[in-house]
């Protein structure tokens, strides 16, 4: 056992035990919540791909043909997502990360010290797509009535599916690593996330979603799924992985694209040994240079603050955590994939062309754009609690600079507050006046969904902030750590709540002068009444829940410091 | 037991270590000295096996830590000056863990660490979590796993920064023990009143080079100073004798 290279997987196995048998408070809160999410997220999917199944079973052929696709754009889709990740997550594993100290002075060969963090790399990489893609596979087993075959080999299949993006990714790193100074990583990280952005809008440009909703382009259906198909080449293992599982589906074995899967995935981590052996150490040497990494000076934002209308504790304290946001890499790539899940959402409502859709283009536009707002909330809500809320936490052990000089907390918390409430009231507002043009609702619509995100913005930003310095976590050795805690997932609770009721609030009353402006009927006095005091309850509720939520935070500042 | 030859190590233009050679016997305590950014840690880190040198080799036991790292880092015990330990870990599993990586196997394991957290009064905090210790306590278990599995030699970045008087006489006499047994001790240290007081042997490095070697008294008839006290001799030798002017002034 102790050769094996599953021995250095065991403080990682340790840790866990421990750190489950030692709860903190919330913790068990915090397992219910990320559980019933979980179900929930598990369950959504297993129905969907049941349903879609079952009606595909209507159309014989032409519904076999459509799944045996589907399942090859579902794991396309995996393979991208699992490249990406591996190249990210091996950098980490392989080069940064604080154990290597250790274990690099220990007497490892290095072969079994390869095997161990390869298979870290293969398990962090991929258990998010595990986690989506098997409520898949059993939703289209059970609405095909699947023999148990299938899911054996489904499986048997995911596991060297896994294992080559990743060992792709994980060779990247490797080349990247040693041919660029590690002192540029934070470069590298850029232009990797700029890579993954470009390669999801192609990959999108190449679907042509848009075509399902042109009627005139029917006749032309070959094309349409040639145009699906092409970029499904057989030489992926995302089309052998679709192979195999849809010939299990059918109660078929697809021996072929088996052997080649699994042969492809055996050869990639040879060869990826043999190149770590080469490389490894040289590349991790490098990596040790990191500290001192170029950085940027950003004197822009030293001019900036200099123009704004703050006091000089203000100011010095906005600088500071603007340039320390920039300058921390691993903010970055996370940015990044926000800003790619951005561009598909706009990419999305661009290619929609309502006005095929006869007689019914008016109204599904507004609800479009009422579905726009919860998603942009839902943006907001994400990009809150992973950036706005470890604002305080990220002072980490430097916060007694803080304490100790004679800054007023109000002062403190204020500062970031103005300063997280800028980038993300940017973002959100582009987000839903940029969809809304797109869609080209109605002028009224989209004045009520700019204000309600302005609104939500505060709200949301402050509850960020102020749950954030009342659940601090200055030990976190990450911004995702602060944010997967009791604090965070109590705020992700309470701001989706939030987001719910402002849709409704806002909701109903924008519905309501839709359609007495359809019908060219002057609104009645009683019911303009209810929708002012509708608007009037979102404000009031957006404008406390952010009050109270600063007040919460400054209180317990000042608790801390007494 | 530890051998440098013609280190050199680059970073870009910048050369950190430049053809250093030092030799550490069996027994002996060999002090690195040198002021900040000299160099110190970066020849550490070379001959843990943590850093490739650009050129010259390291060999441990008889063994070059570039051709045969496994072997060498067998004899060697590296204490860093910013030891990682698995903070949800506790003393007893992370030393357990630790022997493992170095093929300590059956019952004598659970005998040893028990041995080394006796030797550095660890034993009652054997099942406590790594994240609850204070810096001397994480200091004094980096230094139970570097004993751990009886190296040859060992090589240690600033041992007493963070120390009590307590804990420093306790690692003074554990380092003076493992030298009577014949283990071969590299030192890098600040203090000086350590090195004096510890040391068989100085190196002191200047900007990359060694600019000095021997015993303390050699040291200091170079330094031209045959009764002066170590300070002032380092200082003279690196530059600072102003600053010590500078000090004795003020």
């Amino acid at each position: 056992m102790k050769g094996a290279f599953t021995y250095l997987l065991l403080p990682a196995i340790w840790s866990s035990r421990n750190r489950a048998a030692r709860r903190q408070p919330g913790d068990l809160t915090r397992a219910f919540v990320f559980a019933a999410m979980g179900i929930g997220v598990f369950a959504a999917l297993f129905f969907a791909a049941s349903w879609v199944t079952w009606q595909l079973n209507g159309y014989e052929e032409l519904g076999d043909y459509l799944l045996r696709l589907g399942l090859s754009w579902i794991f396309m889709t995996f393979l991208a997502f699992l490249t990406f990740s591996g190249i990210v997550t091996a950098l980490s594993t392989f080069f940064l990360s604080d154990d290597l100290r250790l274990l690099l002075t220990a007497p490892i060969a290095a072969r079994r010290l390869f095997y161990a963090r390869f298979a870290r790399t293969v398990a962090q990489s991929s258990w998010m797509v595990i986690v989506f893609i098997a409520p898949v596979l059993l939703g289209v087993g059970v609405g095909r009535c699947a023999p148990a075959t299938f899911y054996i080999v489904s499986a048997l299949t995911i596991v060297p599916f896994a294992i080559i993006p990743v060992a792709v990714g994980t060779a990247s790193t490797l080349l990247l690593v040693n041919v660029f100074p590690a002192r540029r990583a934070r470069e590298l990280l850029m232009l990797m996330g700029f890579l993954f952005v470009g390669s999801v809008v192609i990959l999108l440009r190449m679907l042509r979603p848009e075509q399902l909703m042109r009627a005139e382009s029917l006749p032309d259906l070959t094309g349409f799924f040639s145009t699906l198909q092409s970029p499904v080449t057989p030489l992926l293992p995302s089309f052998w992985a679709g192979e195999l599982v849809f010939a299990s589906l059918k109660g078929g074995w697809d021996l072929m694209h088996a052997g080649a899967i699994w042969s492809t995935a055996l050869v990639c981590c040879v060869a990826l040994r043999v190149a770590d052996e080469r490389w490894h150490f040289s590349g991790y040497s490098r990596s040790q240079e990191a500290p001192k990494a170029r950085f940027a000076h950003f004197r822009g934002i030293d001019r900036i603050a200099r123009i704004l209308p703050l006091s000089p504790v203000r100011k010095q304290l906005f600088i500071k955590d603007v340039k320390i946001f920039l300058r921390d890499v691993s903010q970055w790539s996370q940015l990044l994939l926000l800003l790619a899940m951005v561009l598909v959402y706009l990419y999305n409502f661009r290619v929609l062309d309502l006005s095929r859709i006869p007689y019914m283009s008016g109204f599904i536009k507004n609800i479009y754009a009422l579905v726009n707002l919860g998603m942009a909330g839902f943006v907001l809500a994400t990009v809150a609690v992973r950036f706005v809320f470890p604002m305080v936490s990220a002072e980490g052990r430097a916060f007694w600079v803080i304490r100790n000089s004679p800054v007023d907390m109000r002062d403190f918390l204020w500062s970031k507050f103005w300063t997280g409430l800028i980038p993300v009231l940017l973002l959100t507002e582009t987000l839903t006046v940029a969809a809304n043009e797109l869609l080209d609702v109605e002028p009224f619509l989209k004045s009520v969904a700019g204000v309600a995100m302005l609104f939500l913005s505060f709200a949301l930003v402050g509850l960020a902030t102020g749950l954030g310095a009342r659940y601090p976590r200055f030990t976190a050795d990450n911004p995702t750590e602060v944010s997967g805690s009791y604090g965070g997932v109590a705020f992700m609770v309470v701001a989706v709540l939030l987001v719910i009721a402002i849709i409704a609030l806002v909701g109903w009353p924008s519905m309501t002068y839709l359609y007495y402006q359809v019908r060219q009927r002057p609104l009645p006095a009683f019911r303009l009444a209810l929708m002012g005091a509708c608007f009037l309850a979102a404000m009031v509720l957006t404008v406390a829940t952010g009050l109270l939520g600063m007040r919460s935070g400054i209180r317990a500042l000042d608790a801390m410091s007494n | 037991m530890i051998a440098v030859e013609h280190l050199v190590k680059q970073y870009g233009r910048f050369t950190a270590v430049d053809d250093i050679s030092l030799d550490v016997q069996p027994g002996e305590i060999h002090g690195f000295l040198g002021p900040n950014g000299a160099g110190k840690t970066t020849t550490l880190r070379m001959i843990a096996g943590l850093l490739k040198p650009t050129s010259g080799r390291v060999v441990v036991d008889g063994h070059d830590v570039a051709v045969e790292p496994e072997l060498a880092k067998s004899s060697l015990g590296f204490i860093p000056d910013r030891p990682f330990i698995y903070e949800k870990l506790t003393a007893g599993e992370f030393l357990r863990f630790h022997a493992g990586l170095y093929g300590l196997d059956g019952d004598g394991v659970v005998d040893r660490v028990h041995e080394m957290l006796d030797l550095f009064e660890l034993r009652r905090w054997e099942h406590e979590l790594v994240e609850s210790f204070s810096h001397g306590m994480k200091q004094r278990l980096v230094m139970c796993a570097a004993f751990l599995h009886r190296p040859r030699a060992v090589a240690v970045d600033e041992p007493m920064v963070g120390l009590d008087p307590r804990g420093a006489r306790l690692i003074k006499d554990v380092f003076r023990r493992m030298s009577d047994r014949g283990v071969a001790i590299l030192m890098s240290t600040h203090t000086l009143e350590v090195a004096h007081e510890m040391c068989h042997r100085l190196s002191i490095i200047l900007k990359g080079k060694i600019i000095a070697q021997g015993t303390v008294d050699e040291i200091r008839r170079l330094a031209g100073g045959a009764d002066d006290h170590l300070t002032s001799v380092f200082l003279r030798l690196t530059g600072g004798s102003a600053l010590q002017e500078l000090d004795e002034a003020v």
